[in-house]
C-alpha cells in the first residue's frame, strides 16, 4: 500500500520508527515531515499528509503528534478526509470497517510503540464493511464541507507564520 | 462552567452518569439529547451547535467509540474536538489545543475512567502563547 505519514517536532523519532516499520512490511511511504526536532506547527503536517490521500497519491494516512489530537484534527479538516484519533486497536478496526476512515491519528506520547504498530496493522488490514447504513453515514460526514480553497495551497498558513516570525505570538 | 452534553443510544447510560457527576461538581448541564434514540451524527451536531453559538463553555459527546463524533465535530467551523481515552490527553488537549469539545467512547472507556477524564478536562485551562498559532491554523481550515 501507499501510506502518507506526518508528525510534529515532538514525535519525529516515533514517526521515523513507523516509516521504517511500514517499509519493512513492504509498503511505500510518503514522509511529509517534519524531519527534525526544530519547533514547528502540527496543522502544516496534518494538512499535507491528508492531502496526499485525497489527491490519490496515497491510499491511507497516518498522523502523530504528542497527544495525536492537534494533527488528527487538522487532517480531518481537509475535505474528503475521515480521520480517527485512537488509543486502542478496536477503535482503529471500527473506524475503518464502519466509517471507512482514511487517516489514523495517534499520540506518540500516549500510545507505546508496540500498540502503535498493532493499531497500524489492523487499520491497514481491516476492510470497509459496505452497507446501506454505513454508506449513508459516510455520505452525511462527507457533506460537512470544510474549506475547499485550502487544498494543496502550500502558502495557506503564511499569514500566521509571518506573524510568528515577527514575534506576534508570545512565549515563542 | 456551562457544559453542553449529548449522546447517541449507545452512550446514553454513560451520559446520564456524567450528568450526575457534573451536577455534583457544581456545573450547569445543558443536555442536548434527553432522548435516547439518536445516532452519533445528530447528537454531535446538537452539541457542536451550542458551542458555536457560545451558549456553553465546553461540550461532551458520548457514543460507543468516540471516533464518529470526532469526525463530525471537527468538520465544523471553529470546533476543535478530541477523542479522549486517558486523563493525560484530557488535560493536555485543553492546554495546547484549546479544545472546546471532547468525545468519549462508552464502549472503550469504562465509567470510572470517563469520570476522571471529564474532571481532568474541566480542571485544565488553555495555555495560549505559542499554541495559539496552531489553533489559528485549525480555525482557518474550518
Amino acid at each position: 500500500m501507499k501510506i502518507s505519514i506526518g508528525c510534529d517536532h515532538i514525535v519525529t523519532d516515533e514517526k521515523n520508527n513507523l516509516v521504517a516499520y511500514l517499509e519493512g512490511k513492504g509498503h511505500e511511504v510518503i514522509d511529509n515531515g517534519t524531519y527534525d526536532k526544530e519547533r514547528t506547527h502540527y496543522p502544516i503536517y496534518g494538512k499535507k499528509t491528508a492531502e496526499k490521500v485525497t489527491s490519490g497519491e496515497a491510499d491511507l494516512g497516518i498522523v502523530v503528534c504528542g497527544t495525536g489530537v492537534g494533527i488528527s484534527v487538522s487532517s480531518n479538516k481537509v475535505n474528503g478526509i475521515r480521520s480517527a484519533l485512537v488509543g486502542d486497536v478496536e477503535t482503529a478496526r471500527y473506524a475503518k470497517e464502519v466509517l471507512n476512515a482514511n487517516v489514523i491519528g495517534m499520540g506518540g506520547r500516549i500510545v507505546g510503540e508496540g500498540l502503535r504498530e498493532n493499531i497500524i496493522d489492523v487499520f491497514l488490514e481491516s476492510e470497509y464493511q459496505q452497507s446501506e447504513e454505513n454508506d449513508k453515514m459516510i455520505e452525511r460526514i462527507d457533506a460537512l464541507v470544510a474549506n475547499e480553497e485550502a487544498k494543496n495551497d502550500d502558502h495557506y498558513f503564511d499569514e500566521f507564520l509571518e506573524k510568528w516570525d515577527n514575534g506576534g505570538y508570545p512565549d515563542k | 462552567m456551562k457544559i453542553a452534553i449529548g449522546s447517541d443510544s449507545k452512550g446514553f447510560e454513560l451520559k446520564q452518569q456524567i450528568k450526575e457527576l457534573l451536577d455534583r461538581l457544581g456545573h450547569e448541564v445543558l443536555d442536548q439529547t434527553p432522548e435516547a434514540n439518536l445516532d452519533f451524527f445528530d447528537a454531535t451536531t446538537k452539541v457542536v451547535s451550542v458551542i458555536q453559538k457560545e451558549q456553553a463553555d465546553r461540550g461532551i459527546i458520548i457514543d460507543e467509540y468516540g471516533a464518529g463524533p470526532f469526525m463530525v465535530a471537527n468538520k465544523h467551523q471553529g470546533i476543535i474536538c478530541a477523542n479522549v481515552f486517558d486523563e493525560h490527553s484530557a488535560k493536555m488537549t485543553i492546554g495546547h489545543n484549546n479544545t472546546s469539545v471532547i468525545a468519549i467512547g462508552a464502549g472503550i472507556v469504562g465509567p470510572k475512567l470517563a469520570e476522571k477524564i471529564v474532571e481532568a478536562y474541566l480542571d485544565a485551562a488553555y495555555d495560549g502563547g505559542r499554541h495559539q498559532i496552531r489553533v489559528d491554523m485549525l480555525n482557518k481550515m474550518c
